[in-house]
């Protein structure tokens, strides 16, 4: 009972945190990629256009509701409910702090990986719900580049667990905060890991440039294609907090988490999972849409390759070499 | 690994320019320097008697190649100011939703009674708020900045320049842009040989011009 009111309230005060973070990271992201294209971005609604994202959901919120004809309305409707749930259920077994985290689970990364591998029914489900050829089109390539990703993923996600010697995800930050960093040492197994991790991350969260489901040129809006209102607002939110919640693991198992000099470990947390974020969005601003073979030999002749490498290396490391858990 | 150099190359772009200050300016509250020649609306300017100017000739209206412009305007009347007989224009409509701006209406106006002007009309919500009238082109003509072109200075300018006294047969009528005459000034020459002193001198003064 203790533990369910604990993470109760976590999970209530972690939601809530994450909400916010999203409204101000879609602000923070117009304005630097309007500063990465010589422009201003938003900067008429409240000082500096910071109350843009209010003002954004006022607008889908007012948008007509629109179920296509010979849709499946059941699925149509649950799928962006679904998103949203998914991508923030992978932030209970996050450690914002040494204390603040809402479930702190034994097999924290298996549940990230197998909650964030689930984001990819809802985006299906709507691909199929919506009877439109493009939406399917988009659900399709979501399918088909989720479980190629999927593989690296969770190939990169093992270098820190064998590491670490622990599945939890507080476990691998406090291994971290006693010996090093995982990007800084072993770095030849810690930086290459992040890479694959980060590389798969954007795939799975269908960010540029992998966002080949949603793909504008080619497919309308892909799986958002028939959503308007309300419902597109979760579809966006759902993709925002799948980044974001990517970007918290990321710090937690690559830079340390909440370990840090001079600051209470959630400000540590809270600047590198920020710090990712924004990359995220810099590598979004910057390059192209990958073609899908482009993307499958990505995955499958370099990204998996070299994650099984990297697995096997941590493996050696630990048992052969110096490093490791004992 | 040549395309993870270009991804990096590609990252530092938007990274230096992120740094970079942005090349927008805040349009209402920022108003870029504007040409020297730029010109946008138009005004109906007075007289040098504080008369409207324009006498309702319909030289614009008929001249205009999208037919935006429509006037009225009774017959000659007593001028109170002068007391001469003279033509007023009662109504005059400019619609600026389908004006392209080539100026014409300038160019044929004998009494530079439409004139550009270097200020831009306020947007409008409606395709009657873009239509000018004789009150908003009179208020234009009170309030904004009139650009350099008047009919008369137009027409002027258009002249070939004339000969000297004696130049040959001269009053040829006035088309063409001064350039035409440059060129064809050597060729009137070497059609009269027996004057070749005067018939020289328009193409000397075109060039001194």
């Amino acid at each position: 009972m203790n533990a369910l009111l604990h993470g109760a309230v976590y999970g209530a005060v972690i939601v809530t945190v994450l909400l916010t973070m999203v409204a101000l990271a879609i602000w923070g992201e117009r304005k630097l990629a309007g500063r990465m294209q010589s422009r201003l971005g938003p900067t008429l609604v409240g000082p500096v256009g910071l109350l843009q994202p209010i003002a954004d959901v006022l607008k889908l919120l007012q948008k007509e509701d629109i179920v296509p004809l010979g849709a499946d309305r059941w699925l149509f409707g649950a799928a962006p409910v679904l998103a949203v749930l998914f991508s923030l259920g992978a932030a209970a077994v996050v450690p914002f702090s040494p204390t603040s985290i809402a479930a702190d689970l034994d097999v924290g990364v298996l549940y990230v990986l197998a909650i964030g591998g689930l984001t990819v029914i809802p985006t299906f489900v709507a691909g199929w719900a919506s009877n439109n050829k493009f939406a399917l089109l988009g659900g399709m390539r979501a399918i088909a580049q989720s479980v190629s990703y999927g593989v690296p993923l969770v190939l990169a996600t093992m270098v820190p667990v064998i590491l670490a010697g622990t599945m939890s995800v507080s476990g691998i930050v406090g291994w971290q905060a006693a010996h090093h960093w995982l990007v800084v040492w072993p770095f030849f197994l810690g930086l290459p890991a992040f890479f694959v991790f980060f590389l798969a991350l954007l795939a799975e969260s269908n960010r540029i440039p992998f966002d080949i489901p949603e793909a504008e040129s080619e497919l309308v809006a892909g799986v958002t294609t028939e959503y308007s209102g309300a419902k597109f607002t979760l579809f966006y939110l759902g993709e925002y907090l799948h980044t974001l919640v990517g970007s918290a693991v990321a710090a937690a198992l690559f830079f340390g988490g909440w370990d840090g000099p001079f600051a209470p470990g959630l400000h540590w947390m809270v600047a590198k999972t920020l710090v990712l974020f924004v990359s995220v969005y810099w590598v979004r601003w910057s390059l192209l849409r990958f073609r899908s073979d482009q993307l499958m030999e990505l995955c499958w002749k370099r990204l998996t390759p070299l994650g099984v490498g990297l697995l096997l290396a941590a493996a050696a490391w630990v048992e052969l070499g110096p490093g490791g858990a004992r | 690994m040549s395309h993870l150099y270009d991804a990096l190359r590609a990252m530092r772009t938007t990274l230096v320019t992120a740094f970079r200050k942005p090349t927008t300016v805040e349009f209402p509250a920022v108003i870029r320097p504007r040409g020297e020649r730029y010109r946008v609306s138009f005004a109906l300017p007075d007289d040098e008697h504080g008369e409207l100017a324009c006498i309702g000739c319909i030289a614009c209206e008929r001249i205009c190649p999208s037919q935006v412009i429509k006037m009225r305007s009774t017959g000659k009347i007593e001028s109170p100011v002068t007391g001469k007989k003279r033509q007023y224009v009662d109504e005059f409509v400019l619609d600026l939703s389908a004006c392209i701006g080539c100026e014409l209406c300038i160019q044929v106006c004998n009494s530079d009674a439409i004139r550009m002007t270097r200020e831009p009309e306020e947007p409008s919500y409606s395709r009657e708020g873009l239509v000018l009238d004789l009150v908003r082109l009179r208020a234009n003509a009170r309030d904004k900045t009139l650009s350099w072109g008047r009919g008369t200075e137009l027409l002027e300018r258009q002249e070939p320049p004339k000969a000297e006294k004696g130049g040959g047969r001269g009053g040829r009528p006035a088309a063409g842009r001064p350039d035409d005459s440059n060129k064809e000034a050597p060729a009137k020459a070497a059609v009269a040989p027996p004057a070749p002193a005067p018939a020289a001198a328009p193409a000397a003064v075109a060039e001194v011009k």
